[in-house]
């Protein structure tokens, strides 16, 4: 295991501890990762494509169930109406792990406080939506495509045709005002 | 010009016979896509399996064959989440059904000589990221391809479709739009991709280890809404749980028994090692416009008249005298962290004699645990994981298994340091059941 190996996984443990309900589930762990390396540059060596669920890669789940095996942290599936999630907590091997990561931790930890102070927050469908309209802004930027609001918008909502435009249009006003999205005049 | 609606059928020794159209097969017909007749599925996995001869060429095909069955099975039995969720109408469906096939066809076009186990040798992006397999294939797709793709009479006259979206298919670009929920079928945890591989290493290695009921699979998949916001996803009724169960233990063995077995990896090694010999600056050309003609030209075929001139250094010496390096030690297919220090105190002791150090974490064949879906036949609002079904599923982990790699010429010596170190071990924990290998 490479520091890097052990870096993505200290990071699993410390946001879920880090959280305001102190678990996290699997989508908010693949669009937390997502956005500490996207937006505050933390370097975890993912790779993200696009679904139409988002940002994600498998890395990210491969990892989750490396810490797993190794009892740093515990998954519970929960049921909820319709549907099921995953509640992820530190376990008993996650001290160590943040240990042996403690450098790293401690040199982005103002990178995961802006995270849950941002996002911590949204449910599930809204970080899906939020990392979905930074993924298009991004890829603008790296296409150098002239981008404005509507035109942002309007891809996003056809990608997730479920999300009215209102509430595309709402979280994309959100991350404007926070200054996270770089390719809209 | 050839009949443009007659239909040509190949033989494949895993589906049957598997259909194409015309343009499909103009398709296949290109030099990019003929070139992955001489690329090996397995790389040089023939050297542990000697059936494991096949090539990416029928493996896509194969894939383009598994997709129309996912698809048309999830279109017929989810057609209203697809027009609800993501605004399909019953044409757009039958349209959609042509791009994900050639999407399918052409997702490996990328690949590198002896595929999977020569990428680590792929450039770096302006991001400081390897290139993926992926993004060679659409950046073929976008060149090399786009003449017939975009201008082919079948494509004019019915679809429509630019090279373009297909690319964007294949690399996950925004610009597949709400076809990305496809993607699912192409690059996914449930996907056409790995549902044919299963069968056909398994069906070329032979082993039994990857087999599964693929008809029963593709007549339980669907398209379940998404909660909580979230968008649609691939699922399966209840009635398929067991086929899906099926699927998962697929993997896990082939896993176990063919894609991480000692001396497959050991061959992966070597490649690695010689391919970066071989190739200038030790890297593949990058996925340009500039580079693309180069990196086409580096296909299997290539690589052994290499191999064969006395080039790739010591490694290419060990794959042509077949004198690979051994496993000296490994850790548990589930390590704990004590496994793993022991470990590390293992390959302390041998030093410099340890020679590579493989992870199954690292492996292209992803070692991660799969909750898939499920639909409740009583209730079809209720979505329950895989797990709760199937108590194998659901006691699965990940495999985090590393190994230790010595030079055949130091392996006795390596012998004799591990094992006294064991016996150290056992005098330590005062037990004789010490066996760092087994849990």
């Amino acid at each position: 295991m490479n520091e890097q190996d052990k870096e993505r996984l200290s990071l699993i443990p410390v946001l879920a501890e880090s959280h305001p309900s102190h678990h996290i589930g699997r989508t908010a762990l693949m669009k937390y990762m997502y956005f500490l390396q996207t937006l505050r540059g933390v370097p975890l060596g993912y790779n993200f494509s696009m679904y139409s669920y988002g940002p994600f890669d498998a890395d990210v789940l491969s990892d989750l169930s490396t810490a797993e095996a190794m009892n740093i942290v515990s998954s519970t599936q929960v049921s909820f109406a319709g549907g099921y999630g995953y509640r992820i907590q530190p376990a008993v091997g996650a001290p160590r792990i943040k240990q042996e990561a403690n450098s790293f931790l401690s040199k982005h930890k103002s990178d995961i406080d802006w995270l849950l102070n941002e996002f911590g927050g949204l449910n599930s469908g809204e970080l899906e939506l939020a990392s979905t309209i930074i993924y298009v802004d991004r890829e603008f930027k790296d296409l150098q495509v002239p981008s404005d609001a509507p035109l942002l918008v309007g891809v996003v909502n056809e990608i997730k045709p479920h999300f009215s435009r209102e509430s595309v249009e709402r979280s994309f006003d959100s991350l404007l005002g926070k200054g996270l999205l770089v390719s809209v005049r | 010009m050839n009949d443009l609606h007659r239909t040509y059928e190949i033989r494949c020794p895993v589906h049957g016979f598997i259909s194409l159209n015309e343009w499909e097969r103009c398709i296949v017909d290109q030099p990019a896509f003929q070139r992955l007749r001489r690329i090996r599925q397995l790389a040089w996995t023939d050297q542990v399996y000697p059936g494991a001869m096949h090539t990416r060429f029928e493996h896509s095909l194969g894939v383009m064959h598994t997709v129309s069955m996912l698809y048309n099975a999830i279109a017929s039995r989810s057609s209203d989440v697809l027009k609800e969720d993501l605004g399909y109408t019953q044409e757009g469906l039958k349209r959609d059904q042509q791009l994900i096939r050639i999407a399918a066809l052409l997702h490996d076009v990328g690949h590198s000589p002896f595929s999977h186990a020569s990428e680590e040798l792929f450039p770096e992006n302006e991001h400081g990221r390897k290139f993926k397999h992926e993004q060679y294939s659409a950046a073929i797709v976008r060149t090399q391809l786009r003449d017939v793709i975009d201008n082919h009479p079948l494509n004019t006259a019915n679809y429509g479709f630019r090279a373009e979206d297909v690319a964007a298919l294949l690399e996950g670009s925004t610009n597949a739009k709400q076809r990305l929920f496809w993607r699912d079928l192409i690059d996914g945890q449930m996907d056409a991709d790995r549902m044919d591989y299963l069968l056909r290493d398994s069906y070329h290695a032979g082993v039994q280890y990857g087999r599964f009921d693929l008809n029963r699979v593709s007549n339980t998949i669907l398209a379940i809404r998404g909660t909580r916001g979230r968008g649609p996803r691939l699922g399966f009724s209840e009635g398929g749980w067991h086929a899906a169960e099926g699927l998962v233990l697929a993997r896990y063995f082939m896993f176990t028994q063919v894609y991480f077995h000692k001396t497959r990896v050991a061959y992966d090694i070597h490649l690695k090692g010689a391919m970066s010999e071989i190739l200038p600056g030790g890297k593949f050309p990058r996925p340009l416009d500039a580079e693309l003609g180069d990196f086409l030209k580096w296909d299997d075929w290539k690589v052994l008249g290499e191999l064969s001139a006395g080039r790739g250094g010591e490694h290419g010496k060990r794959l042509s005298n077949r004198n690979h390096y051994r496993l000296a030690y490994h850790s548990p297919e589930i390590s704990s962290p004590e496994d793993l220090t022991f470990l590390e105190l293992i390959k302390k002791k041998l030093g410099d004699l340890v020679v590579s150090i493989e992870e199954a974490s690292k492996s292209w064949y992803k070692t991660g645990v799969t909750d898939i879906p499920i639909v409740s036949d009583i209730d079809p609002t209720l979505v329950q994981p895989l797990s709760q079904f199937s108590n194998m599923v659901r006691s699965m982990k990940a495999n985090n298994q590393v190994l230790l790699y010595v030079s055949p010429e130091d392996s006795e010596r390596a012998n004799i340091i591990i094992r006294q170190e064991v016996e150290n071990e056992r005098t330590r924990q005062g037990t004789l059941e010490f066996d760092p290998g087994a849990r």
